[in-house]
């Protein structure tokens, strides 16, 4: 990304000259005060609003100029994790893991295996046809882990993904996600939880007021 | 393989492609509604049968008939030309009087009369077939050149020529009463759908973000109003049998016999059209907004 703007209908600019490279492979944490810009740049990463000005190239697409069928392409490789889980409260775990494959065309008798495997991942086969408000938090956003790996996606995108979690589940959360790009999955994480860092090791991206403001790897 | 995993209670509910969303109270008391709109729009064109049975072969063939007193033998020639030259009067024929007592016996089958003595009895008839029926001043064209020459018009054929006229005016009534029920009912179809829509936004919005076609999006919602639409046509159907069943009787003594089949294929497609209509109105304006601080 290059110069890097965005600025939202309601006249509040979220980024402003951003120019930042992430390689495939790599884990970075995103990390700054509340509105410094982390939630608006994964945002623009799976589509969710486009640059105001500058290039952002994501998965080898120019994310300004790319077409709307571009865009669901793009979500389909990208994984994305949600601080509040984003689980769907009326489906079971396996309807909410299954979701993305759905969205892709799998058949239900390729999806139950699928999704039994990577439940078996995150240690939640057992969950597989309970509903998530039968879970506790951790084991939601372990769905919602789950969920976010079962297309295999080339990167995955997380919002505070321990933001709601107690240290060691929150130390498990980043467990997976390690373990994750140690297979070659590109993680991009926001998150507050500077602590996890001395355990987790990874690239950090100090973003402030939408302007980088520290570049630091292997931290 | 499917059924090797999944427990015998749980059914596998994935949203989206050709699933249809579950169906809840307010999908039922919207193809209650829209059945009982159809079922008004089944009664009107049952209405508009009956009526047209009941008119029967005048619809196809008007004659109007003029009659002229044998004393005014000498007028037969000239009137026969002046009711000829009305512009909507097709052609006229002279009916003789011995024609006329035989169709008249024929129609009282028997009746103990004698041919020859009801025939000097009747008077000379003319048989008018008409171009145009509508036209504004034809009935009093052909009652004034009748009148000009001393005869008389069978008032009761100009009343069922007319009857054929309202019957027309009436079928674009019920074609607009369809249309605006049609409207009607794909409104509250589209309401009841934008209700399912809201309550399952963030499912909605999640298929969007995980990358999922538009098509796949909306379908269940337009399957879902296509099927409450078929749903309240089939149903609307069968409420008409009572209707049929209550009337049928009286209406045989007008020689008018009811096909309610024939409503069956309109009412069903009809209304999965207008299910179908409602549930794009719906989805017409699905935004799930992301742009926003």
């Amino acid at each position: 990304m290059q110069q890097l703007m965005l600025r939202y209908p309601t006249g509040k600019t979220a980024l402003s000259g951003l120019t930042l490279d992430i390689l495939q492979g790599q884990f970075v944490y995103l990390v700054g005060e509340s509105g410094a810009g982390k939630s608006s740049l994964l945002k623009m990463l799976y589509g969710g609003v486009r640059p105001s000005s500058g290039l952002l190239m994501a998965q080898q697409i120019d994310m300004r100029q790319a077409s709307e069928s571009r865009i669901r392409d793009i979500r389909r490789r990208t994984g994305i994790i949600f601080q509040d889980h984003k689980l769907l409260f009326a489906r079971t775990v396996f309807e909410n893991v299954a979701l993305p494959l759905r969205v892709q065309g799998w058949k239900t008798e390729r999806l139950i295996p699928r999704v039994r495997k990577v439940l078996q991942y995150v240690g939640l086969e057992d969950r597989l046809w309970s509903y998530p408000e039968a879970l506790s938090g951790g084991e939601q956003q372990r769905v919602a882990i789950a969920r976010a790996m079962t297309a295999n996606p080339a990167v995955i995108l997380a919002d505070e993904p321990t933001g709601n979690l107690d240290v060691e589940t929150a130390r498990r959360v980043l467990d997976y996600l390690m373990d994750l790009n140690k297979q070659g999955t590109t993680v991009i994480m926001a998150t507050h939880d500077l602590h996890l860092l001395k355990s987790h090791p990874g690239r950090v991206v100090q973003l402030h007021a939408g302007s980088l403001a520290g570049d630091y790897s292997g931290y | 393989m499917a059924t090797e995993v999944v427990p015998d209670r749980v059914n596998t509910r994935l949203p989206g492609g050709f699933n249809l969303p579950p169906f809840g109270v307010h999908q039922i008391l919207a193809l209650i509604i829209v059945c009982i709109a159809l079922w008004a729009v089944g009664v009107l064109w049952l209405g508009m049968q009956t009526a047209g049975q009941w008119v029967g072969s005048w619809q196809d063939d008007i004659h109007i008939h003029v009659y002229l007193d044998t004393q005014r033998e000498d007028n037969v020639e000239q009137l026969e030309q002046e009711l000829a030259a009305i512009p909507q009067v097709a052609s006229v024929k002279l009916i003789s009087q011995q024609e006329a007592a035989r169709w008249m016996q024929e129609w009282l089958t028997g009746g103990g009369l004698q041919q020859d003595e009801l025939a000097k009895r009747l008077p000379i008839t003319f048989e008018l077939s008409l171009k145009d029926e509508r036209s504004q001043f034809l009935f009093a064209d052909i009652r004034d050149t009748a009148k000009h020459f001393g005869g008389k018009v069978n008032e009761d054929e100009v009343n069922l020529a007319q009857v054929h006229d309202l019957l027309t005016q009436a079928g674009l009534l019920a074609w607009f009463a369809s249309l605006i029920l049609a409207i009607a009912m794909a409104l509250i179809i589209s309401n009841t759908l934008r209700m399912t829509l809201l309550a399952r936004a963030d499912e909605i919005h999640l298929m969007r973000l995980l990358g999922a076609k538009e098509w796949f999006v909306r379908t269940p919602f337009i399957l879902e109003g296509m099927v409450l639409g078929a749903g309240a046509g089939v149903s609307a159907w069968l409420l008409l049998w009572p209707v049929k069943l209550a009337v049928g009787d009286w209406l045989s003594t007008m020689q008018v016999d009811l096909n309610i089949w024939i409503l069956l294929l309109p009412l069903l497609f009809g209304g999965a059209i207008v299910g179908a209509l409602g549930a794009l109105i719906a989805t017409a304006h699905v935004v799930s907004s992301e742009a926003s601080a």
